[in-house]
């Protein structure tokens, strides 16, 4: 199916080679688990194999790789795809139409095959999926988990030999991922070869027969699916790799707030909220949080299904949410909707949207109500962004990003940081440099993050908060 | 690699709706501004400024012909579907060919042949005000029979026949203004950010 | 701007063809806007320029409908009986307000029913069996997809922006548009970019002659839009030949 002998690629304007000697073979019907550290190579290799490198991605190619036959090097992606079915990691910007129909067919359609075999096709897809309650609906108004479905549903409806996927859960919680693993199930039943680059290992336990290892490019260790899976979560993490133990799982806990780490010592003072409520319509809460108590210093983590109103609480307490009445008391303050923006910090899932200027340092100080660039220098130290003051913020690391984001918040006197999503996407050694980040926070600042990443929650936080879909009123 | 051809690819295509998107929303968050009736008539100062930005970003993106052009009819399609007419659907099409001439002039990488570029590609927005000035008498003419001589003087006063080829001017010479925006953003931020 | 396509399915009134609500569009720019009242007689012109509010209330729009119909009405009303009754240095402004008001609207309106009542699929399988080229119908359909995604990050950024109490006036003030734009445009076009591999694998190219499984096709309501439409054309060519006159 796959044939890749002593392959090198390297992207153009990086000095190092993203991928060298790789030698690579996937007979029909297995399914092959990439998995490594970012930057090791596993999305290079997924590219590969649709034929986005060389044609899409240029670069220096040397080495061989075939594809269902084909050489990647003659076949552009577009004679591959019917072949070769991808789905890659952001379900927002991955589909072509606006309605979900319309993008199950999309693939077909560009086959040229005849208006009745695709709807054949896509009824069959359909039922096997079980998406029927998704058809003709506005693609824009789904949960992530939902257009990622429809991705692999259009994917399948294309009936390839070869699918590649490409960290398809990074942005999906714990309920999507469920239903990834069982479409997966589905496509291994039905003989196709799957190839995924993942980071989260445990979802594909039942499913991966082998599993590679990349480190710097190269393929460092192979194994079968019981050698892998038996190792525990500490030797896969000296490793690079997050742990694929089921951890403790919040997300079907209770609802409400309670402590996670008995350890975590409780400050005497508290954010006191009220009327702490919401509903974008009548009848209809989505909010209701009067009388919460959060202790100063608390690190509370934010976990519930889709559709419970995570965005919204975020929304209200950043003060972000129109006709939000409530407010936050604390001593005898009171922090109305408006004082809020002040009080409250949001580091967003996509960092990019917040940063405006052209240099680090610009940015840290954009905010202050008195430019002290003193002040400004100390907090990138502390941040180890020294070294990148005057880089374009947009051109930092994922990572470098976010810590940009916090020092704003840090030098503009926010004492409430939400961190939604910090840790999509991110491998085991990023994901514990977030964590040590919030640990450090933690000394003078309240924090929640909004994740369904139970190991960040394990790492640093020391409360739940688990919101669940109202009933309706 | 193989060698470039001409013709234009998927990549292309979706390059120029991706662009048309961009450039689109924001001249039409502009262009909600021009609901002060008084703001109206900046439109051909504001839009083909700040369009520069994208525009700017867009022509990175450009090394063959036919991108430009495609682009410059949408936007004609664009206003006629909202209903501004069909005169900046055929304004267009030449200032769109124009365009498309003038980048090809600099080989598709001349940053001052860009910065013209824009001059003329913005000329579908001065197109949006064809219509005060073309058939204007039978335009602007009124149900009601009875208004007269003084109308037609106020009329002609309001819109004199002369504003049409100044606002012409005064479009492409914003349009150049805005692409010598867009060449700055270029520099201070797209091309630090590695997306241009 | 949530009109753009976004059609909501289940509620958008008596069901047209996309190329009959062009056609009705392309009849109100060339009668109503363009060549006015010398093309065809005045009661015509009032007809086709309230079709679209039939149009809205089969769709349920009364808010839209209603404010329409009121605006327009006023402004007819207006010049054809209130003219006199105004006076002073206002009048030939409002005069010219109202006219402009009487052309102009009626073919936003059709405009915007038309955006808001057709899906993506919709409009381009109009194009594709009007025979546009691949060239145009890509582009445009990768548009109205993305429309809503750069409306997104415009609020998205809005939001970060009001979170670092960045506003107008201030120190920033000259910035607002560079702050604005510029994030916008570095996430519009990395979503882009993945946009455009993601249909590349799944074999979007310019070589084929793409099927389209979405069904349109002209009805009896097609038919009654189309009769009422051609009503101009047709009294137009009899003027011209002499037939009639008004």
């Amino acid at each position: 199916m796959v044939k890749i002998e002593n392959l090198s690629f390297c992207y153009p304007n990086s000095e190092e080679a993203s991928l060298h000697g790789i030698d690579l073979e996937i007979r029909p019907g297995e399914c092959v688990l990439l998995c490594g550290e970012s930057g090791c190579g596993k999305t290079t290799v997924t590219r590969l194999l649709n034929g986005l490198i060389p044609h899409y991605y240029e670069g220096t190619l040397e080495g061989r790789a075939e594809v269902c036959g084909a050489d990647i090097r003659e076949t552009p992606p577009e004679q591959l795809s019917a072949k070769v079915g991808s789905v890659f990691q952001n379900p927002r910007s991955q589909f072509f139409c606006v309605d979900t129909t319309g993008e199950l067919a999309f693939g077909c359609e560009n086959m040229e095959l005849p208006e009745d075999e695709i709807r054949a096709r896509i009824a069959k897809t359909v039922r096997e999926m079980q998406i029927e309650a998704l058809l003709d609906r506005n693609i824009f108004n789904l949960s992530g988990g939902e257009k990622q479905k429809i991705a692999c549903a259009g994917i399948s409806a294309m009936q390839p030999e070869l699918l590649v996927l490409d960290e398809p859960t990074s942005n999906l919680d714990a309920d999507a991922i469920g239903m990834l693993a069982e479409i997966l199930k589905l496509w291994k039943q039905s003989g196709k070869t799957v190839v995924i680059a993942e980071h989260r290992l445990g979802w594909l336990s039942e499913t991966a027969d082998r599993i590679i290892l990349l480190q710097n490019g190269e393929i460092t260790a192979e194994y079968g699916n019981a050698e892998f899976f038996s190792k525990t979560d500490a030797e896969l993490n000296s490793l690079g790799l997050r742990g694929c133990r089921a951890e403790t799982d919040w997300l079907h806990g209770d609802a409400g707030f309670y402590p996670c780490d008995p350890a975590a010592p409780a400050s005497a003072e508290a954010y006191r909220f009220c009327d702490f409520r919401f509903a974008y319509q009548k009848h209809r809460p989505v909010l209701q949080l009067d009388g919460l108590e959060i202790p100063k210093h608390a690190v509370v983590a934010v976990v519930g299904h889709n559709g419970a109103g995570k965005t919204t609480f975020s929304r209200c307490l950043c003060g972000l949410q129109k006709h939000f009445k409530g407010s936050i008391r604390c001593g005898d303050a009171v922090y109305g909707s408006k004082q809020l923006r002040a009080l409250c910090y949001m580091v967003m899932q996509d960092v990019n949207h917040q940063l405006f200027t052209d240099s680090v340092l610009e940015e840290v100080m954009l905010g202050m109500h008195a430019p002290d660039e003193a002040a400004a220098l100390d907090i990138l130290a502390r941040m180890d962004l020294t070294a990148f003051r005057d880089r374009h913020p947009m051109s930092l690391s994922g990572g470098q990003k976010q810590r940009t984001a916090v020092c704003s918040a840090c030098l503009s006197d926010r004492e409430i940081l939400i961190f939604d999503e910090p840790t999509s996407g991110l491998d085991f050694r990023r994901m514990q440099e977030t964590a040590a980040l919030i640990r450090e926070l933690r000394k003078d600042k309240t924090i929640f993050i909004v994740t369904h990443d139970m190991e960040l929650i394990a790492k640093c936080c020391t409360h739940i908060l688990r919101l669940e879909r109202m009933p309706e009123a | 690699m193989k060698p470039q051809s001409n013709k234009l690819t998927g990549k292309d295509l979706i390059n120029v709706g991706i662009y048309s998107a961009i450039y689109f929303v924001i001249v039409f968050l502009i262009a909600m501004l021009g609901m002060v009736p008084v703001l109206y008539p900046m439109l051909v100062v504001f839009c083909p400024i700040v369009g520069g930005i994208p525009f700017m970003l867009f022509l990175t993106k450009v090394r063959k012909p036919g991108m430009i052009f495609i682009m410059s009819i949408i936007m004609g399609v664009m206003m006629l579907v909202t209903g501004m007419g069909i005169y900046p659907l055929i304004v267009s099409v030449f200032s769109g060919l124009i365009s498309e001439l003038v980048f090809r002039k600099g080989n598709y990488r001349s940053a001052g042949m860009a910065v013209l570029t824009n001059g003329t590609f913005s000329l579908w927005v001065w197109a949006c005000f064809l219509l005060l000035f073309l058939n204007r008498d039978s335009f602007m003419a009124s149900r009601a029979e009875s208004i007269g001589q003084d109308y037609v003087t106020a009329l002609d006063k309001l819109t004199p026949n002369w504003l049409c080829p100044v606002l012409l001017a005064v479009c492409f010479i914003c349009g150049v203004l805005g692409g010598l925006l867009g060449k700055k953003m270029l520099h201070k931020h797209f091309e630090k950010a590695g997306i241009a | 701007m949530n009109g753009l396509f976004q059609a909501n399915i289940a509620d958008r009134g008596i069901l047209l063809d996309p190329r009959t609500k062009l056609f009705a569009l392309l009849t109100i720019i060339v009668f109503v806007l363009g060549g006015m009242g010398t093309l065809a007689p005045e009661w015509l012109n009032v007809l086709i320029s309230i079709t679209p509010l039939v149009f809205l209330c089969s769709a349920k729009q009364w808010g839209k409908a209603l404010g329409f119909g009121a605006v327009y009405a006023a402004a007819d009303l207006f010049l054809i009986y209130g003219v006199n009754s105004v006076n002073g240095a206002g009048k030939y402004l409002l005069i010219m307000l109202c006219t402009l008001i009487v052309r102009i609207l009626p073919g936003m309106i059709m405009g915007a029913y038309l955006f808001a009542s057709t899906t993506v699929s919709e409009f381009i399988a109009a194009m594709h069996r009007m025979h546009m080229p691949v060239q145009l119908t890509i582009p445009m359909s990768v548009m109205f997809r993305f429309f809503p995604t750069v409306l997104e990050e415009f609020f998205s950024i809005n939001s970060a922006m009001k979170m670092r109490d960045i506003r107008f006036g201030g120190k920033n003030a000259d910035k607002m548009i560079e702050y604005r734009i510029v994030p916008l445009l570095i996430c519009s076009a990395r979503i882009g970019s993945e946009l455009s591999a993601a249909a590349l694998t799944r074999g979007l190219s310019t070589g084929t002659r793409r099927t389209n499984i979405c069904r349109i096709g002209f009805r009896m309501p097609d038919l009654i839009v189309f009769a009422i439409m051609l009503c101009p054309y047709l009294l137009l060519i009899l003027k011209k030949a002499g037939a009639v006159s008004w």
